[in-house]
């Protein structure tokens, strides 16, 4: 018997004011032969943390880097912070699967780099950098190269890289998806905690429905061909969360719910 | 740290058994008769003019140093042009579109086949030899620049962009210490076909350098002394590789481990004394 | 040298007759610029024969008095036979040297010397000892195109994945299959590339034997032209070199391309097709 869950297609706020909106986005590519996204509706609140999940080849990238800028819509409206949506935004900040680290420079200079590119690196900034190391507990490795540290490491440098620019919207990219098991564990459980207190509005991609869940607060189901949102399960369990809830029968009504939105779209 | 030493003094030993061996057997034939002495001498006979050249006479080391300088200037102008040419192509596409078809042309051609032309154009002396080695290099450099500069990881190009980065701060910072590893690999083919083209200009004219001492030395048909020079225009070569090879090491740091953490250390310095907070020392992995 | 198709980036969107358009129209300004300023004699004629000199060049070498066509002649012979002997014999020795771990590593340090020695250096060597002609030229030709094929040849045959080496042997595969059907179909793109590095030498090579010692030949032919200042002669000359170049360039890779089919996205799926058709012919039954 599967408990009754709110599945919502693009609901709308309850009163405050949407951080992230998107209206009927539409993505195509190859004039228009191939749909990557299909009118994705949606507002995403202050603070919210959204996972996107789905199998390859469902959009779930692509609505990423539309958010973040880096791909032009094809038609709708996108906004974020009540603008539309025109190029990359100091506001947003986004990280990879890839660790994207340059090799040639030490960690903390990895770290630094976002306010290089913004054009001046103050003393500040370079304390935040160091605390950064430190709040993903890497303060002893600043002045180690990528090469020296392993795969792990290197994604939780480009987590802090990810915090420097003081941004409230992260954007995250399947930054996990190359690790062990155990350390994804780890970093998710940091990535929470981490999230907590910067009080930052995240877009967490995934093909993993059990981090997906654990993590938000709301998951964004979506289905291949055409890509687009086919149900919103609301996780109503409290941030931060235990790795052990995930044990939990509630946990496990909210996978199987999912898989159900799967299934009917699939 | 022993252990690597003596692993190191192993090999070399092996090396020098095997090394050994080949002069013997060489030796062995000659003096059977299996191999016609004057074609190709014995190596006591090599030896001989070895000793003849660096020692008794001395006039090697002239003929050492302009050719060492002919090479090593046309490498430098050579590679000016192409790394230059390279840039531009990188950095403007109308540019490149224009200047491919002709760098092309360039590359089909065989270099060497221009050098009765070159000496026409520059007459006899240094120029036409440092000309020469100037032209067959620029096109290893240039190909391996551009492809370099243009062959960057896609991801991080998309971290760049997602940060703002304009367009002259993804090619300084992004684009070109990526691709110094396959420029310097373009500097090492070129210093040794810089060298070619310094020998064959030498060939067609010129009183000094390597390149003339071996080819008086075979038309007088003195065979150990040809080789004898042979063998010091390897040197040579090594000489001119090697250099390369200790400024690519410097360079591109972040390939080695042992460099990579004297940067690192330096680099930590730096931090403490220009901002004098309390840092961790840098360790290996985890 | 695939990387001068890297070099060729995609024009914009724009037809193919436009793009050859504005290339030969900068083309014809140039030589045209060139001309002019030849006869208003701001260039030195030594350095920039007149562009209608050259094409009057042209005409005499290849028509009127057709001398080059012998010249080519002799200079492709020592090309190709030079070329085919000198990239057997390096690919031949490099399939022996790579069967055994041992010989590599003992030949490494020699590799490594003869690696920064201009091999062309060894011209005169060859020439004291085996006197003018054809025969020297083409032993020149030989020893230059030996060594790019011998050190590909070995490198491609070192750089195979280690699982698949392992996958071959638990499936109980002799040293012989091994050979034929992993380590050589895996070295092929390493082979071409020496095969493709020992072409471009071999003209070169061809013609610095030439200049050092031949009395017929291309080279000697742009030699004697330079030697009495008919620059134009001298450019023709090397333009037909550019040409042969260019076609040899071409020709090497377009049998690239045919050889290691998996590597072009058409020629996959040609082979594909035929390999389907002849699976079905061979069952007997209809695709």
């Amino acid at each position: 018997m599967i408990p009754t869950m709110t599945v919502t297609k693009g609901s709308a706020t309850d009163g405050q004011t949407a951080v992230i909106s998107a209206q009927n986005v539409v993505k195509t590519f190859a004039n228009g032969s191939v749909i990557a996204v299909d009118d994705a509706n949606f507002q995403i609140k202050p603070g919210e943390f959204i996972s996107l999940v789905g199998p390859s080849g469902c959009g779930k990238s692509t609505l990423l880097r539309m958010v973040a800028g880096l791909l032009e819509r094809s038609s709708g409206q996108l906004a974020v912070h009540d603008r539309p949506v025109k190029g990359p935004d100091p506001s947003v900040s986004m990280m990879f699967q890839k660790p994207t680290l340059l090799d040639w420079r030490t960690a903390i200079e990895n770290v630094l780099l976002p306010s290089e590119i913004a054009g001046r690196v103050t003393d500040s900034d370079r304390r935040k950098a160091m605390d950064l190391l430190e709040l993903v507990g890497l303060k002893d490795f600043a002045f180690s190269f990528p090469a020296q540290l392993s795969g792990g490491m290197q994604q939780r440098v480009a987590l802090a890289r990810l915090l420097q620019t003081g941004a409230d919207i992260l954007l995250l990219d399947e930054p996990f998806g190359a690790l062990d098991e155990f350390t994804r564990e780890r970093l998710n459980v940091e990535l929470m905690r981490i999230v907590s207190e910067v009080n930052a509005t995240t877009l967490f991609v995934t093909h993993n429905i059990g981090e997906a869940i654990y993590l938000a607060d709301r998951v964004f189901v979506m289905t291949p061909r055409p890509g687009r949102v086919a149900g919103i399960v609301e996780v109503p369990f409290e941030r931060p969360r235990p790795p052990s809830i995930q044990q939990s029968p509630e946990f496990n009504a909210l996978v199987s719910q999912v898989r159900h939105t799967f299934g009917e779209n699939v | 740290m022993m252990d690597r030493l003596s692993v190191h003094l192993q090999s070399l030993f092996k090396h020098l058994i095997v090394f050994a061996c080949v002069i013997a057997l060489w030796e062995g034939a000659a003096a059977v008769g299996l191999v016609d002495v004057i074609l190709l001498p014995p190596p006591h006979a090599i030896a001989g003019s070895i000793w003849d050249l660096y020692v008794e006479n001395r006039t090697i080391y002239r003929h050492f140093t302009i050719t060492f300088y002919e090479a090593f200037a046309g490498f430098l102008i050579g590679g000016a042009f192409g790394l230059a040419l390279a840039v531009g192509s990188s950095l403007n596409d109308s540019f490149r579109r224009y200047v491919s078809p002709y760098a092309i042309v360039l590359n089909v051609t065989p270099g060497l086949a221009l050098t009765p032309i070159v000496i026409a154009w520059f007459g006899f002396g240094y120029s036409s030899k440092i000309a020469l080695g100037a032209i067959v290099c620029f096109f290893p450099i240039f190909v391996n620049t551009l492809i370099a500069l243009s062959r960057t990881d896609g991801d991080t190009l998309e971290m760049f962009q997602s940060m703002g980065a304009s367009k002259g701060q993804v090619f300084w910072k992004l684009r070109v210490p990526a691709a110094l590893p396959m420029i310097f690999a373009g500097f090492k083919i070129a210093i040794t076909t810089a060298l070619v083209g310094a020998v064959v200009a030498e060939f067609s004219q010129a009183t000094a350098g390597i390149g003339v001492l071996m080819q008086r030395l075979s038309f007088a048909l003195d065979m150990s002394g040809a080789i004898a020079a042979l063998l010091s225009m390897s040197l040579l070569g090594l000489i001119l590789f090697t250099i390369i090879e200790i400024i690519d090491d410097r360079v591109v740091f972040w390939r080695r481990g042992s460099r990579m953490e004297a940067v690192s250390r330096r680099r930590l310095a730096r931090w403490k004394t220009s901002a004098g907070s309390s840092s961790g020392k840098p360790i290996g992995r985890k | 040298m695939n990387e001068i198709a890297d070099l060729t980036i995609p024009a914009p969107k724009r037809s193919a007759l436009n793009i050859i358009a504005r290339h030969l129209a900068i083309f014809l300004a140039l030589i045209s610029a060139w001309e002019i300023s030849c006869r208003l004699e701001w260039l030195d004629p030594l350095f920039f024969p007149y562009p209608s000199s050259i094409l009057e060049g042209f005409w005499r070498l290849y028509i009127t008095q057709g001398n080059i066509w012998s010249h080519l002649g002799l200079t492709m012979f020592a090309v190709i036979v030079g070329f085919t002997a000198g990239s057997v014999l390096g690919v031949g020795l490099a399939i022996c040297v790579g069967m055994s771990d041992r010989l590599r590593r003992y030949l490494k340090p020699y590799v490594i010397v003869l690696e920064a020695t201009p091999r062309i250096a060894i011209g005169p060597v060859i020439i004291a000892a085996f006197g003018f002609g054809w025969t020297s030229k083409t032993a020149i030709v030989m020893l230059v195109c030996f060594f790019a094929p011998f050190v590909n040849t070995l490198n491609g045959m070192i750089s195979v994945d280690r699982d698949k080496v392992e996958m071959f042997r638990s499936m109980g595969a002799s040293r012989i299959q091994t050979f034929s059907k992993l380590l050589l179909p895996s070295a092929l793109p390493e082979i071409s590339a020496g095969l493709r590095l020992a072409m471009a030498s071999a003209l070169g090579g061809a013609l610095v034997a030439e200049f050092i010692a031949s009395n017929a030949g291309l080279g000697v032919l742009i030699t004697q032209y330079t030697g009495t200042l008919n620059m134009a002669s001298a450019f023709v000359c090397v333009l037909t070199l550019s040409a042969l170049g260019y076609f040899i360039f071409r020709g090497m890779e377009a049998v690239d391309r045919f050889i290691i089919f998996w590597a072009d996205r058409d020629r996959i799926e040609a082979v594909g097709r035929k390999r389907l058709a002849a699976w079905h012919s061979r069952l007997g039954d209809r695709p």
